[in-house]
């Protein structure tokens, strides 16, 4: 470890290549702070758009014209509109004209904080994508199959949810996949309502230290490796969902 | 080993470039050019703004056309931020800052300070009266909102351990304070008690509650290159001017800012002298 | 197999598009959306109106006062989303059809830069350019500058070409095998197959994920805000701290979401039909 900092100090003085969060304690800190800060909300993320798209896509086949209807407008809202604005919209708007809470020191504040914000502008933006793609991906499972269930005895939640949901499940995860590899992606914009993410570390380096070129090198290695993480393992968890002797 | 990470970041740093200023003689080349391209605030009520049609105005903004005229030369304005202004200087995007700089050991090594400052600020957060805060200490463990790039954020933060919202501008921190998003907005003092003597009604229940802290000069900011070089030294020049003539006074009544006493030090220093 | 195959889902094509390609809604479907959020508007103006304290001037007022200057910024975002779309295609044409060249190490070099810009968040990439670009370049004698707006534009463009490219490379790898091997037994030559047999067959299938890639280009368009530029969301944040209204937060907010949705909707719509028309069956 010692090794590796003194090799980056000496490439910081000897040659103006200054890669401070290799050496300096403080700037290192921040930045994995900021590195696991990008991963827990994505991975928050995630989960929540999943939820999202899956109640949006089970309402979608409701039977009430009402849902269904609120569910196109939300869907079509949220992907034709910038997220970033999305963001802004909730932080700041839709937070402005919630009731405040009070908090320990007794003062009032926002029911909900940034990073909360964050979680739920990303979850719906998100989450409105992948409502389309489960949708999709249960239109695609045939009307028999789920005949075939409902004369086994299943109910229509039964069905969906051991029959249906698991089909359609394979047959979104390259379009779920692609969706969530930007989610991840979108996880940046954050940086705009001060959510202390990987991009809001390296600035904050960066604007003490001066050493914008290295620190954004670093970011995007860093990004391109996390994506590659993710990518890597759908890809694993798509060939171990596969059904045998049924492939695209 | 060792020599393989040097190789991958050399070549790393080859693809993303190395781009230096030439050392040209400014003052030449903006001439030729025509144009002078100074770096301003757009965020910053009343030092730099934008009025409601789209046109950027301000104490700084005065500051910057007098400099065009001085060269003779027309003045092209482009808005920067704390977090890259010296960038875009040392860039050469830009000629000059002029957008509260604050003169720091640690700015120095990077871009030039022209002496005398212009200006003169300190550390102080804007509050709701209602948040009833008394010392520094009370902000320990709340939202506090703050903008990137501020050189007061690392010594505040350290110090008395505020919950830091950093934004990317001005703004998003005033939006968010006055949407309650946070308790306080950690600024330059200045600015603050200008916004609050403005008499304007939406500041009415906010106040600058705490006592101002770790003194801070302002300087327009030229390329280390040109600091002893003819542009340097003609921006010295102009700022001793601006002193002495007591233009500084003047813009600083001009756009209602609070009369600042380093402003009035330093138009009786340079008069006398 | 077959007595399974016909229980089990369809498989539908991967398309190489950005945000995968989720079909949308049938044209009744859509007509309806568009009423609701009509609806939604009216509410926001009724709501805007009612709203209205007595002693200061209504929100709607304030929102009509702002709205001439946050439409024009919203217009240099759709002149810069223009511009951004036209370059990234040019560059990424030329990568796509590098990823599928038969020389190896073209083909290599040509997937890594595509990668390594479809997996970088665009507002890194952003940062990226607005930091890293020189502010004027030197062509022979010649110093051409290289303003803030050019540099954002090179910033969107970079995610562009990466995408482009990943459409066009899908587009001819959609065509099947068996084209190029009929073209081939009738003595084409691999230059003819592509660009006669190939191509105008891919480019149709390339079109809506091109539609689809610019609406959500127009949309990133707003991350210049963050980088210092100028733009409909900057424009819209500076309206709100000159007139320091809470209540003028929603409205305003609303308004440019507004803005954004009556551009992109539509292309999104447009792109569908395109979708289903393009369709090879089968």
């Amino acid at each position: 470890m010692d090794g590796t900092a003194d090799f980056f100090r000496w490439l910081a003085e000897a040659h103006r290549i200054d890669v401070s969060i290799a050496y300096d304690p403080l700037d290192r800190k921040r930045f994995l702070i900021g590195l696991w800060t990008t991963i827990w909300l994505s991975g928050v993320c995630i989960g929540s758009s999943i939820l999202v798209g899956l109640i949006g896509a089970w309402l979608h086949g409701a039977r009430s014209a009402a849902a269904r209807g609120a569910v196109q407008v939300f869907v079509q809202f949220f992907r034709n509109t910038p997220p970033l604005v999305q963001l802004a919209f909730f932080y700041f708007a839709v937070s402005a004209a919630l009731p405040p809470v009070t908090d320990r020191f007794g003062a009032s504040v926002p029911l909900i904080d940034n990073v909360g914000w964050a979680i739920v502008s990303f979850s719906l933006f998100a989450g409105a994508f992948n409502v389309e793609i489960f949708r999709s991906g249960i239109e695609a499972v045939p009307r028999a199959t789920v005949e075939a269930a409902e004369s086994l005895g299943y109910t229509r939640l039964a069905a969906y949810r051991h029959v249906v949901l698991p089909l359609a499940f394979r047959v979104c995860l390259p379009a779920l996949g692609n969706n969530l590899v930007n989610l991840v992606k979108t996880t940046t914009l954050a940086y705009a309502i001060g959510v202390p993410e990987l991009l809001y570390a390296a600035s904050q380096v960066w604007s003490e230290v001066f050493n914008v070129r290295e620190m954004m090198v670093v970011l995007l290695l860093t990004y391109v490796a996390l994506v590659a993480v993710l990518v890597h393992g759908l890809r694993r968890w798509e060939r171990a969902m596969r059904i045998p002797g049924y492939s695209a | 080993m060792k020599f393989g990470i040097r190789l991958v970041l050399g070549a790393l740093i080859a693809v993303v470039g190395t781009f230096g200023a030439a050392a040209q003689d400014t003052i030449a080349k903006i001439k030729q050019r025509g144009t002078i391209v100074v770096g301003v605030k757009n965020d910053y009520k009343p030092w730099g703004f934008l009025d409601p049609s789209g046109k950027i105005v301000g104490m700084e903004i005065e500051l910057a056309e007098d400099v065009a005229k001085k060269l003779g030369v027309k003045l092209e304005m482009i808005p920067v931020i704390a977090a890259n202004r010296m960038e875009f200087l040392n860039q050469g995007r830009i000629d000059l800052v002029i957008a509260t700089m604050g003169d720091t050991a640690e700015r120095r090594k990077v871009v030039g300070m022209v002496e005398p400052n212009y200006y003169a600020g300190a550390t102080n957060v804007l509050a709701p009266k209602s948040a009833n805060l008394k010392k520094w200490e009370d902000l320990k463990g709340r939202k506090v909102c703050a903008v990137q790039g501020a050189y007061y954020n690392r010594r505040v933060g350290q110090l008395y351990q505020p919950d830091l919202v950093v934004f990317p501008a001005v703004p998003d921190a005033l939006n968010a304070l006055q949407g309650g998003n946070c308790i306080a907005f950690l600024f330059d003092d200045t600015l603050i008690g200008s916004t609050l003597a403005g008499g304007d009604p939406k500041w009415a229940n906010y106040e600058m509650p705490l006592a101002s802290e770790d003194p801070q000069l302002w300087a327009i900011g030229v390329r280390l290159t040109d600091l002893d070089a003819p542009f340097g030294k003609l921006m010295k020049e102009m700022s001793v001017d601006w002193h002495k003539s007591g233009r500084l006074l003047a813009l600083e009544k001009k756009w209602g800012i609070k009369t600042s006493p380093y402003l009035e030090e330093a138009n009786k220093k340079h008069r006398g002298s | 197999m077959s007595a399974l195959a016909v229980l089990l889902p369809r498989q539908p094509a991967a398309v190489g598009s950005e945000w995968g390609a989720a079909r949308m809604p049938s044209a009744l479907r859509s007509r309806k959306t568009i009423a609701a959020l009509a609806i939604l508007g009216a509410v926001w103006t009724a709501a805007a109106w009612a709203a209205a304290p007595v002693d200061r001037p209504s929100v709607l007022a304030l929102a009509v006062k702002w709205a001439p200057l946050i439409f024009g910024g919203f217009l240099f975002n759709l002149l810069v989303s223009v511009a951004a779309m036209a370059l990234g295609t040019a560059a990424g044409v030329l990568l796509g059809l590098a990823q599928i060249s038969l020389l190896r190490p073209v083909q290599a070099a040509s997937w890594a830069v595509t990668q390594f810009f479809r997996n970088a968040p665009w507002l890194v990439l952003l940062f990226f350019a607005m930091f890293l670009l020189p502010f004027e370049w030197r062509i022979g004698g010649v110093t051409v500058p290289f303003p803030a707006w050019l540099k954002a534009m090179l910033g969107l463009a970079l995610p562009v070409l990466a995408n482009v490219s990943e459409i066009v490379r899908g587009g001819v790898l959609s065509i099947p095998l068996g084209q190029w091997e009929s073209a081939e037994s009738l003595a084409f030559s691999r230059r003819q197959i592509l660009w006669r047999i190939i191509l105008p067959q891919a480019v149709k299938r390339m079109i809506p994920p091109w539609m689809n890639l610019y609406a959500i280009l127009t949309m990133a368009t707003t991350l210049i805000s963050v980088v210092g530029i100028q733009d409909a969301m900057t424009l819209t944040r500076g309206a709100l701290v000159a007139e320091a209204r809470t209540d003028l937060y929603l409205p305003l907010y609303f308004m440019l979401l507004l803005m954004f949705f009556a551009y992109c909707y539509p292309i999104a719509r447009y792109t569908q039909v395109l979708e289903r028309r393009f369709a090879v069956r089968g």
